[in-house]
């Protein structure tokens, strides 16, 4: 019991300071003390990370193999927990100069994070289903933190239905998984389907739960909350939906893969490949029309989330690590991203319309310099890391004999680059009468923009040695 | 040393062509020019001190790739010192003659920098040449082939404003690029068979090749003939030579001195070094040689006769030099490999001070070319006149019959002649007669311009006849130093080129055959006779010999030997061209001195004595004089059969394939397709929950039907 | 099988007595009750809502608030009586499992209590 504990540890240390701090503000001044919890939790976050990071390569479980610390899961956490760390950090600003800034919203990111931390390491159905409810729950509160807007709080509305319906496919995927198997337990389950063997209801189960994490992590045909919501949330929480809950989920779907259902990949290969290429070309295909620059957004994240699926669906452990660096590429390159986007705004009116990028090169040679790289990156051009993020996850593709996948992720991704340069075009050669977003003093958006977009040109040279740990964390997973 | 000499150019060209803004433009063209001069300094101390003995100095790893491993070094030999010497030598005195040559120019506008941009390029030609030169391994050589290639077309086309200048670098570039096509196949062929581009391992591997059959497009070859054919086919390209000639009388619409380094002196030689630095392979495949004897003939007749009637002075000389080159590749061709070197060296002096002259003269005559417009000249350009004169007299060739005393070209262009008729063979002889009629002909046209330009009565615009005037010393200093080489580069370095077997044999680094009984005569301390052959004390010993040959007349029978890839060119054991070419009667080696004759005085008949034959000439030989005047109509039969056909093939493509089909096909997709589905995708979002979730049911339906039907089956 | 379903018969009587006692109302209802209908008597019982109305009707959010807190508690007591039937059984594992249980539980009633979500005004 206390060794179990003891490695749940981290978990345990974060709800508790999620607690205290809600208890803590609710006692004393309220929302005046927001401002110092989104700096104290984004420090725990960051002390916690290095916590993970720092403790050892061994794989360890707790509670019968119900909670699994790997690498693959120090792996995602890490990921997890830095990324909120710098969406709280960003979004502080924003929000006190909108009056949004609740003492819960640092709670609930929180709680989210702990629901993330719980999801990638699940080592059971009843674990994953735990750790994805409390961080779907608490996401569903965020998303119409703006209680006062019509599209806040129908986003949350929609997020809410639609969450429910997915954990419900999800729940009875898990059921009839539990049916078939005998059992609840990844181990369990992967030892009834084992060398290609599967029956048909554990086959169901595995369709059903498939399609409960394709949502999680917004894939086509489960992608349709994904505009809605990103563009109905406050600016801050769709940066964050767009990063850490993706790298969860995507880290979710992976241990679900491999580690309950790797012994019939050729299965679930085919439902993963089937995903991949509906969600990159909906995602390139949609985003064109869109000029709510979080609504592209919302396509762009939807399209790259069938290329990291891309890696996923490959079935093999470089797959496994190529997805863990697209994702680790894919989230820091929306930090950035979102960075400026919560800057945008006019007679300080924060505003989401690309018209709003007009010729910013004009205004702020060096945002727009860094703009320029992030999107190019997000596209994909060569020789900036986010081309070798989708040139790992399609190679990945092609040495697992998937190579029309590959050529269709291609194709996506140069339909996708339409709209990323699209606005890499209204940024230099737009309109220069058309009104743009005012010149924002945000020092640390700033600082993530310019970050964000010096490690798409820097990573190149050995992407910061992420390669080697996404390669272990991979081989813990597939072995 | 060797380093220095080949970096110092490309720091000149560095410095003068990026940082002449921070040194001032003067500065820069002065440093570029230094550097060239230390160049030739230090090139001529490696001539002179060199013996011979073949040496690899390394200066970085440069490839590592599977079995193709190379350095980038310098490959230290007899040919690479006399290439050294011609490169560094006519380079540094362009670039001091370019002071003068260069100080003002129509073709760009007032205040517009352009001399430093101009120094650089040719410092920077000057390096790719010498990487040429020095290069250990064919893809160093391949690399500064192309890198002299970059040099020629940007130079070609230095006059940015002028429309012809362009489009002369491009058909230098694009003919360039079918000779270096083959080179690339040759280089690859080698690489294929032997597993290494080291020279030295491609040497050695030679008589293997010789076994070999490859099969090449259509049939089984022989791998040394299918090889020596390619680079040769690399080396026409670059040298000019017939087929692939056309590209360098357009040259000329480059400045002067660049004519007279790139298109005379050194690039174009390029072929010709090639070809005798490939010596090893060419001794054993004779079929290719004989083409090589065939090709060159042919060039050296071709060109002569076009040289005949041109009127624009460059394009004479550039006539001259496609035909000189064809003399060169007829002696590398027959096995005589240092003949062609000889004429090489020998050629570039004089060659290069026809062209600098007659830069001179287009300086003095405000850039008017035309020699019909010339006339009189000796009396407003003295210096320049008595130049001229000195490389005339050298091109023709100029002696004493039967002896070694004469201008440069005397002694290289009658070695090459008595080459070709000591070969025997069919091909020999046809190069023979091609030559000694080239010959008269290479005459008839230099007399005929220097006739039209000097003497006679002034022609053409007035005003320009009086404002003639002598060009600045800084043009005129070059001049002299070139007429010195062709006054007496033949007759220093006649006995070490064309001399005595073993005197020949001492200054390649060549063993000799005979050495192993030489080292027995000497004791038992060398029994190990090709290992020290190399010694200095052999050496000298037999330089000994051959002085003591010397002197009791022509029965010394040294013969040449060691394997390929010991000294700098490799004779084959049944070549004895050499003995041979010694050994041909009085009446051949006098034939050049009476084709030369011949030319002169014909010119002298025609251009001074009867200025009016030949435009009656011309009238009475209409047909004829159309025919050369066209240079054999070679650019209209390849208008008709490669440039019209390419660029309608090329406009179908870019019409019909690339704007119809491709952009078509694109905009249709961009424009209609996608843009149906994106649509399809907006109206998709609806914003209802209903179709959302009804979206998400009919996903997993697809999803559970697909798994099933797909797992049944 | 015998055993097996003679521990299922107090189900068994449970169900008749359920049965008999329904039946037993309904029918005492029509015997003796004094019947004075009106409309509002005969419509369905519906929470102080019309039965029979527009769906997208407003109302006041706070009756959500109050069912969705009595949710928690009622869950709560839900997830207390197995524990409590089986207490002595167990190990203190799982008694420090409930009461971090409830600690949360109380962390979360502390939260809503102070922040006013109980008071009806």
């Amino acid at each position: 019991m206390g060794a179990d504990l003891t490695i749940l540890l981290p978990e345990i240390f974060l709800s508790l300071c999620a607690m205290a701090a809600l208890i803590f503000a609710v006692y004393t001044t309220k929302d005046e003390v927001a401002p110092l919890l989104v700096w104290g939790t984004a420090a725990v976050f960051v002390a916690l990370a290095l916590w993970v990071a720092l403790s050892g390569n061994v794989t360890r479980t707790a509670f019968g193999g119900m909670f699994v610390d790997d690498a693959f899961a120090r792996f995602a956490k890490v990921t997890i927990l830095l990324s909120a760390a710098a969406i709280l950090v960003m979004s502080k600003d924003y929000m006190v100069k909108r009056d949004l800034l609740r003492f819960e919203y640092p709670v609930l990111i929180a709680l989210a994070v702990v629901g993330m931390m719980i999801m990638v390491s699940a080592g059971d159905l009843m674990m994953l289903y735990m750790g994805l409810e409390l961080q779907s729950l608490a996401l569903y509160v965020v998303a119409s933190l703006r209680r006062d807007s019509v599209k806040s709080t129908e986003a949350g509305l929609k997020y809410f239905v639609l969450g429910a319906l997915s954990s419900g496919l999800l729940l009875y995927g898990a059921s009839l998984t539990y049916g078939f198997a005998g059992t609840t337990s990844f181990a369990g389950i992967i030892s009834v389907a084992t060398d290609g063997n599967i029956s048909v209801g554990l086959l169901f189960g595995l369709v059903f739960l498939t399609a409960g994490l394709a949502f999680k992590v917004s894939a086509a045909p489960f992608h349709m909350w994904t505009p809605d919501v990103y563009e109905g949330s406050p600016t801050p929480v769709t940066a964050f939906f767009a990063t850490a809950p993706k790298v969860a989920a995507m880290a979710l779907f992976a241990r679900v893969v491999h580690d309950a259902f790797g012994g019939v990949v050729g299965d679930w290969q085919q439902i993963l490949a089937f995903l991949a290429v509906i969600s990159m070309f909906l995602g390139a295909i949609a985003a064109i029309g869109q000029r709510d620059i979080k609504r592209l957004m919302a396509y762009s994240s939807i399209a790259h989330m069938g290329f990291a699926l891309v890696g996923l669906s490959a079935g093999t452990a470089q797959g496994v690590e190529a997805m863990l660096i697209y994702m680790a590429i894919y989230v820091t390159m929306n930090v950035g991203t979102f960075a400026f986007i919560l800057t945008m705004e006019q007679d300080g009116r924060h505003i989401t319309d690309i018209g709003g990028l007009n010729m910013l090169s004009a205004r702020e040679p060096a945002k727009a310099l860094a703009m320029l790289v992030l999107f190019f990156s997000l596209a994909g051009v060569p020789p900036l890391l986010g081309f070798f993020g989708k040139y790992g996850v399609l190679l990945a593709a092609v040495d697992a004999g998937l190579g029309w996948l590959a050529v269709a992720g291609a194709i996506a991704s140069v339909i996708g680059a339409f709209y990323y340069l699209r606005i890499v075009f209204f940024m230099y050669f737009g309109d220069p009468e058309a009104r743009g977003t005012d010149v924002a003093v945000a020092p640390v958006q700033g600082a993530f923009l310019i970050a964000s977009a010096a490690v798409m040109v820097l990573g190149i040279i050995n992407l910061f040695g992420v390669e080697a740990l996404a390669a272990s964390a991979a081989i813990a997973l597939v072995n | 040393m060797e380093t220095i000499i080949l970096f110092s150019p490309l720091i000149g060209s560095l410095i003068c062509g990026f940082g002449w803004r921070l040194i001032g433009e003067q500065a820069g063209m002065v440093v570029a020019t230094g550097l060239l001069f230390l160049s030739m300094l230090l090139s001529w101390i490696v001539f002179f001190t060199f013996d011979g003995v073949t040496e690899q100095i390394q200066i970085m790893r440069w490839i590592e790739s599977g079995s193709l491993s190379t350095d980038w070094a310098i490959r230290m030999d007899r040919l690479t010192a006399i290439m050294l010497v011609v490169v560094t030598t006519v380079s540094a005195l362009v670039h001091l003659y370019s002071f003068g040559y260069m100080a003002h120019d129509d073709h760009f506008r007032e205040g517009e920098t352009y001399r430093s941009r101009f120094f650089a390029y040719l410092s920077f030609f000057t390096f790719t040449m010498l990487m040429l030169v020095t290069a250990d391994n064919l893809v160093q050589m391949f690399f500064g082939w192309e890198g002299v290639g970059v040099a020629s077309y940007l130079l070609i086309g230095f006059y940015i404003r002028k429309a012809s200048a362009g489009a002369a670098a491009m058909k230098a570039f694009i003919v360039n690029r079918v000779g270096d096509f083959a080179f690339l196949l040759g280089i690859f062929a080698l690489f294929y068979l032997t597993d290494s581009i080291n020279l030295s391992d491609v040497f050695a591997a030679a008589p293997e090749l010789a076994e070999t059959q490859i099969s090449f497009l259509w049939g089984e070859w022989n791998a040394a003939e299918v090889i020596a054919v390619l680079l040769f086919m690399g080396a026409m390209g670059k040298s000019a030579q017939l087929l692939l000639h056309t590209w360098l009388p357009d040259a000329m619409e480059g400045p002067t001195p660049v004519s007279a380094l790139i298109h005379a002196a050194t690039m174009v030689t390029a072929g010709v070094f090639l070809v005798c630095r490939m010596s090893p392979i060419m001794e054993f495949a004779p079929y290719a040689t004989t083409f090589v004897v065939y090709i060159g003939a042919a060039t050296a007749f071709f060109a002569a006769t076009v040289g005949l009637v041109q009127n624009d002075i460059k394009r004479v000389i550039a006539y001259s030099t496609c035909s000189q080159l064809g003399y060169m590749f007829v002696a590398a061709g027959v096995g005589m490999y240092s003949a062609a070197m000889f004429h090489l060296f020998t050629h570039a002096f004089f060659k290069a001070m026809l062209f600098l002259g007659a830069g001179s003269v287009i300086h003095g005559m405000h850039h008017e070319q035309d020699m019909r417009n010339y006339g009189g000249l000796r009396h407003k350009m003295p210096y320049t006149f008595w130049a001229m004169m000195i490389g005339t007299l050298a091109i023709t060739g100029v002696g004493i019959p039967l002896t070694h005393i004469g201008f440069a070209g005397f002694l290289s262009k009658d070695a090459i002649i008595e080459s070709a008729f000591a070969s025997g063979t069919m091909a020999g002889g046809f190069a023979f007669w091609s030559l000694v009629i080239a010959a008269c002909f290479t005459s008839f046209y230099s007399w005929r311009l220097m006739f039209m330009t000097f003497f006679g009565e002034p022609r053409g615009n007035k005003h320009t006849h009086e404002h003639a005037h002598e060009s600045p010393v800084t043009m005129l200093a070059p001049l002299g130093v070139l007429a010195l080489g062709a006054v007496f580069a033949g007759m220093i370095w006649f006995g070490s080129f064309f001399g005595h077997t073993d005197q020949v044999a001492r200054f390649y680094g060549i063993p000799l055959a005979g050495e192993v009984h030489a080292s027995d005569d000497r004791g038992a301390e060398t029994t190990e006779a090709h290992g020290d052959a190399h010694d200095e004390a052999a050496g000298d010993d037999h330089g000994d010999g051959a002085k003591a040959a010397d002197g009791h007349g022509d029965d010394h029978h040294a013969a040449f030997g060691g394997k390929p890839g010991e000294g700098a060119i490799y004779i084959g054991e049944d070549n004895t061209i050499l003995d041979d070419a010694h050994a041909v009667s009085a009446l051949v080696k006098a034939s050049p001195f009476i084709a030369m004759l011949t030319g002169l005085i014909l010119a002298y008949i025609m251009y001074i004595r009867r200025p009016d034959l030949p435009a009656k000439l011309a009238e009475n030989q209409r047909p004829l004089y159309e025919f050369l005047l066209n240079k054999w109509y070679f650019d209209e039969i390849y208008d008709a059969v490669f440039v019209k056909p390419a660029k309608a093939l090329g406009n179908f493509l870019w019409k019909r394939g690339d704007g119809n089909v491709i952009d078509g096909g694109i905009n249709g997709l961009a424009m209609g397709i996608i843009p149906f589905f994106t649509r399809l995708a907006g109206r998709a979002q609806s914003g209802y929950l209903f179709h959302y979730a009804g979206a998400m049911i009919l996903g997993i339906v697809i999803l559970v039907t697909w798994v099933m039907v797909g797992g049944a089956g | 099988m015998d055993t097996l379903l003679q521990d299922y018969l107090p189900i068994l009587v449970f169900l008749g007595l359920a049965i008999g006692l329904g039946l037993v109302l309904i029918l005492a209802a029509a015997v003796v009750a004094v019947r004075n209908p009106d409309p509002e008597k005969v419509s369905a019982y519906e929470c102080g809502f019309n039965a029979f109305d527009d769906a997208r009707m407003k109302f006041d959010v706070r009756f959500y608030l109050v069912s969705i807190l009595f949710i928690i508690f009622d869950l709560e007591v839900a997830f207390l009586f197995p524990w409590a039937v089986v207490f002595g059984d167990m190990s203190m594992a799982a008694f420090w499992s409930m009461m971090v249980f409830l600690a949360i539980l109380t962390i979360g009633f502390a939260y809503e209590w102070k922040k006013g979500a109980l008071e009806w005004e």
